[in-house]
Formats: C-alpha cells, structure tokens, sequence
C-alpha cells in the first residue's frame, strides 16, 4: 500500500519536474539581449529567426542536455562512491579539462575548437590516468579511486599553475580565467552537436545500466552475488558519467554545484536511490543550470559567469529540501 | 546519524555559496577600484598650453623629489646611470626619452615586443627582472640600479625593493592622462624633462589635430573586440574607448562600465549591429574569422566586411604606451576614410617613430 503510495508520489514529481524544465527553456528562448518578437518570426524576419535557431534554441538546448547530463553523472558518482558528497571533479574531470584548456590557450591557440578539444583531451586523460593508477591498488577500490583521484587533481592543479605562470598576463591569463568561470555564451549551432550527441549517448547508457548502477550502491560482495561484474561495471559507468561530463565542460566551461546538487535534490524529493532518482536528478539538473543561465544572460549588461548563479539557485533550493524533510520527520 | 549527516551538508552548501559570492562581490567591486580613466582627449588644450611654458625649464638638479603614480614621495640623489624598466609601457617610454642605453634590466618576454628590435636591439638580450606576475627581486638588486621603474600592480614588492637599499617609482599608465603623467614622472626622474616635454606635447598635439578633422563628422558606430575573442569587447572605462572616441567614432559598447574586457553575447553585437567591427592589436583570431562567422553575418560590418584590425607591426596600437594615439589614428583612416586616409596614418606613425624612437616603419 505505501510503496504504490510512493510510486504516486514519484510520478506526481516527475511530471511537476518535466512542466518546470518545460517552462524553463520556453523562457530561454524569451529572453536574450536580441529582441525577438512573434510578429517579427511569423513575419519571417531573417535576422530574427538566425538568432533564433543559431544562438537562442542551441543555448537552451545545451543548457538542457548539460544540466541533465551534469545532473544523471553526480548521480551516477554519488551511487558507486556511497558517498554523498562525491562528484565527478573528484576524479580529476574539472582540473583535468582546465589544464586542458589553459594548454590550448598558451601554446596552440585560443580558438574556442582547439581549447574544446584539449579541455575534453585533459578531462578523459585526468579520469583515465585516475582510474589506471587505482587499477594498480589492492584493496577498497572505491577508496583507491577517490585517493588516485585526489593526486590526479593535484597533479593537474600543478600543470594548471604552471600554464598560467607561462601565460601572457594582458590576455592569455585572463582568457584561462574566463574559461575557468564557466558560461553557456559563445555556443551556437555548430558547436553543439558533438557535446549534445556524446551526452545524449552517455546517459542512455546510464540508464540502460541503471538496475546495475543501482546494485553497486550495495555491498561490494552482496552486488557480486547478483551477478553485477562489480570491477569492470565501475569502471565503465564512472568512465561513461565522466566522459560526459568532459564533453559537456568543455564546451562551457566549469560549472560548479550542479553535479553535487541535483542528485541530492531528486534523492531528498524521493527519499530513496531507484531509478526515478536518476531521471529526478537529471531533470533537477536541468532546471538548475537552464535557470542559472537565464539569470547569467539577463542581470547585467555583460554575460555573467554561469557557476555563479548555479550555485545561488542551487544551495539554497537544497537547504529547503533539507529543511522540509526534518519537518517530516518530525 | 541522519540528523548529522545533514547538518553536515546544509553546512557545505552555505559554505560554498558562501564562498562564491564572495568571489562575485570581489569582481564586482574591481571596477571602482580600478578608477575610472578619464576621457583624456578633453582636457587636451589644456595641458598643451601648460607644457609649452615648461619647455624653457631648466634642466632637473638632483637630487630631486618626484611623486610616482602610487602616491609616493622619492627622492632620487644623482642622476641614475642604470636603469631597470620591469613593464613594457615604462620601457617603451625609457626608449622614447632616449634612455635605452641607461637599461641594465627589463621585463620578462622582452624578446617578444617588436618595438624592442626595431627601436633597441639590445634591450632584448638584458637579464630579466620577470613579470608583474613573479617579479625577481634578487636578479633585480643583482643588478645594482639607479633607478627602478615599476608598474603600480608591483606594489606589495616595492617596499621589499626599498629595503635592499633601491629606488623605485612605480608608473600607472591606464589611460591617456596616466601616460602623459608617466611619461613625465620618468622624464623628471631621469633628468631628461625636455624630451618628456617634447614627447607629451607631439601626444597631444596628435590627438587634437585629428579630432579637429573629424569633429564635423558624424559618428559611425565600433565594436572593439577584444584580444581573446570576439565576444570580448571594451567598455566606457577603457583605454580602447577614448582611441575610437578621439578617432571620431561611437563604441557601442559605451554602455557597459567593466574596467575590464567584458564579455557580450553573439545576440548583444547583433543588436548593437555596428558599422564596423574592430578587432584588438594582438588579437588570437583573424579578420577572416570574424567575415566567415556565420552568427554575424547578418550584422551590418560583417556585410559591407568592415572588419579591421589594429596594427602591431611595431607595438599593440590599442596599449597606452606613448605611441597609443597612433591607434586613434588607424581607427579614423577606417571610419573616416575620406578625411583621414590610411597613409596620412602612416606619415604621422613614421614621424612618431623617426622622432622618437630612431627608426622608421611601414618603409614596405
């Protein structure tokens, strides 16, 4: 009886969560700093409609995608780690595509292709090197992730500070800074399709995956007893979630919080880790980072560095999430 | 247990919010902090007629007292004979006032700046003091200087350069204003206020001179991007934006106040739809990019390929080294064509150049 009450529940706030998402880009596409009108689209006002369908609806539906994507690989870390404050910046994803990035800009070039390409090289090399070094341990192999990880993440902090010393402080440093900071301005049409597809293709893995996913939230022993190839299934889920979320950062830039947050959100709201969590989380990513950019976009007269706003929505819609299960409790 | 762990992360969520806007409020404030630089080019006739009753001024006695751009009193006891530039502004200045040979060190890259090689052969192969970024105050003190010239970025270093018995001026050439007062601040203290005088006065009279060709015009409008990308562009609060005032033309982006370049969305420049897109001295990117963009094609410089670029051949004309003006020049040879053509830009940089700094260039 209670368990159909809470599948109720679930639905009722997925499909509150799939309208909000809805609701959401349907205003990215309203605002901007180019007027758009209807009477000017219906009209067929090229210039309209080029900003339209070359900058509005890519920006959006990136700012879809990569909060989904951002959202289901926080998941997906914060299930196989059994920890609630794991992320995919533990292992080395975020320094790792910086470094990327601040290479590009210093020694090749600061086009927005070649820095894409390298922060997504740095990113995979960080997860990759990361994942081999824990490969060499005995033992816990979450914990030894999480430890290889950590010294990936030094290791990349390291190179990082070592490209920006040799960067040229009236542009190149301040270029790495900009990028650092994280934005969904700058995208278009054409650079999309590949973060897009790679994520779209991620997180259908993910939930292809997802009862196994599930599973290494167990007992190491208990989950091999399943039948879940407990090794070589971390390994490929943690490698899929982080590929992901490289492809997503290095297109935009880092986005702090969304990660972290979203899972916790859909995890709070169904009080449990089942594959509606996922989906919750990834809508809940969605939202997050669709909003924060439409703050990002709007506030100011300049372009504001989405992270920001990620993480003013983003703390204090956990904290009531918090709050209002105690009061449940109670 | 459950009641800890989420006190536990309400905790880290605060914190980290907490941090973040911290980080906000901090580049938020930069720009006031920054100052505002003046439109210099108003105050022009001003300053023009103050700096011709100097000229008869006798020559500095030392030792004399200056006060640099931070603010400070130094006195300098003799006449320094070796000098240590540690920013490329302040070494562009030490050539123009004929000083170069006084140079025992200068600024990291220093083999990068083509003013060095075409003006100063041999500033390029002496010690390197670093950057603003790592200033090496040992290989600095090494070098037993006279006289130290500092930007005012440096200034947390200098009071340990003091106590290893140097002296230091710190300069803060942000805009037009600023340069001429660093411009002078060096002269005074190297003795050689006449060249300052000189070189203030050509500076000037420049400016005015081109703003009284254009003044009549009316204004088309300019977007500057910046050095990065194309969505980088200049505000009302910099350097770059009194080079396209002064060249009689309209930036676009005048409503924005960073201090900084600052950062606009493709959809902003099309509705800024300006005539003509300039880019940055030292631009990542071509021209070529910017006409092949295809996010502004629709935007009216990109199709009449009114996309410029400011020239580097002998230093970043959108710096405010002493030849910045020259960038206001360029600028007008591209918006007022008819009036200012692209060789009356290069008669009045070659005659910069040869007067100043010994050399002559765009001899193609």
């Amino acid at each position: 009886m209670r368990n159909s009450m809470d599948l109720h529940h679930t639905r009722t706030k997925i499909i509150i969560a799939c309208i909000l998402v809805a609701a959401l880009a349907a205003l990215s596409l309203i605002v901007g700093k180019y007027p758009l009108t209807v009477k000017g689209l219906i009209a067929g006002d090229t210039m309209q409609h080029r900003v339209l369908f070359n900058l509005r609806i890519p920006r959006t539906v990136m700012a879809l995608i990569g909060g989904t994507g951002l959202g289901v690989a926080g998941f997906v870390f914060q299930t196989i780690f059994k920890n609630p404050l794991a992320a995919p910046d533990i292992i080395g994803v975020s320094s790792g595509a910086s470094a990327g990035a601040a290479f590009s800009i210093v020694f090749i070039s600061s086009g927005m292709i070649t820095v894409t390409v390298s922060a997504f090289a740095g990113g995979v090399l960080a997860v990759l090197l990361s994942l081999i070094l824990a490969g060499f341990t005995k033992g816990s192999k979450s914990i030894s992730i999480v430890l290889a990880g950590i010294a990936v993440q030094a290791l990349s902090q390291t190179a990082l500070m070592v490209f920006k010393l040799a960067a040229d402080p009236e542009k190149q440093l301040a270029s790495i800074e900009y990028w650092i900071m994280g934005s969904l301005n700058g995208i278009s049409i054409t650079k999309i399709p590949f973060s897009a597809g790679v994520c779209i293709v991620c997180i259908a893995v993910i939930f292809i995956f997802g009862r196994q996913l599930l599973m290494l939230s167990l007992d190491e022993g208990e989950a091999r007893m399943l039948g879940v190839p407990v090794r070589w299934m971390r390994f490929a889920l943690l490698l899929v979630a982080t590929f992901m979320v490289a492809a997503i950062i290095s297109l935009t830039g880092l986005i702090s919080f969304v990660g972290l947050i979203a899972p916790h959100s859909a995890r709070l709201l169904t009080g449990d880790n089942r594959k509606s969590t996922m989906i919750l989380s990834g809508l809940a990513g969605a939202i997050i980072l669709t909003g924060a950019d439409i703050l990002a976009r709007s506030v100011a007269a300049v372009e504001l560095p989405v992270s920001v706003f990620t993480s003013i929505l983003g703390a204090p819609f956990l904290v009531m999430l918090v709050i209002r299960r105690y009061k449940k409790y109670e | 247990m459950k009641k800890k762990r989420f006190l536990a992360l309400v905790l880290t969520a605060i914190m980290t919010a907490a941090s973040l806007a911290g980080c906000a409020s901090k580049s938020g404030s930069k720009s006031t902090e920054t100052g505002a630089p003046t439109t210099a080019a108003e105050n022009t006739t001003g300053t023009q007629t103050q700096t011709e009753e100097k000229t008869e001024e006798a020559k500095v006695t030392f030792p004399v007292t200056v006060t640099d751009q931070l603010g400070r009193e130094v006195t300098i006891e003799k006449e320094p004979q070796k000098l240590v530039s540690g920013y490329y502004i302040s070494t562009s200045i030490v050539i123009a006032l004929d000083l170069e040979d006084k140079l025992v060190g200068v600024e990291a890259k220093a083999g990068k700046r083509a003013i060095y090689r075409l003006a100063a052969e041999d500033i390029v192969n002496l010690p390197s003091v670093g950057t603003a970024k790592e200033f090496d105050l040992e290989g600095c003190a090494a070098l037993s200087p006279d006289l130290v010239i500092v930007p005012a970025k440096l200034k947390d270093k200098i009071a340990s350069m003091e106590e290893l018995g140097l002296t230091v001026i710190a300069v803060n050439p942000e805009n037009n204003d600023l340069l001429k007062e660093a411009v002078e601040l060096i002269g005074k203290a190297t003795g050689q206020t006449a060249k300052a005088d000189d070189l203030v006065k050509t500076i000037d009279k420049g400016i005015s001179s081109l703003k009284d060709r254009v003044g009549s015009e009316t204004d088309p409008t300019v977007y500057l991007a910046g050095n990065s990308n194309i969505l980088q562009t200049a505000g009302a609060k910099m350097y770059q934006n009194t080079l396209i005032v002064n060249a009689g033309g309209v930036n676009v982006a005048a409503e924005i106040d960073d201090s900084y370049w600052a950062e606009v969305s493709y959809e902003q420049i099309l509705k800024w739809d300006p005539d003509y897109i300039i880019l940055a001295a030292d631009a990542d990117y071509t021209v070529d990019d910017v006409l092949k963009d295809t996010n502004l094609a629709d935007c009216m410089a990109v199709k009449n390929g009114n996309v410029y670029i400011l020239p580097s051949d002998t230093e970043a004309l959108d710096s405010p080294v002493p030849a910045g003006y020259l960038g206001s020049y360029y600028i007008a040879s591209v918006i007022h064509s008819d009036i200012v053509s692209e060789e009356d830009f290069q008669t009045e940089a070659v005659n910069f150049y040869e007067k100043f700094y010994g050399f002559t260039p765009y001899k193609n």
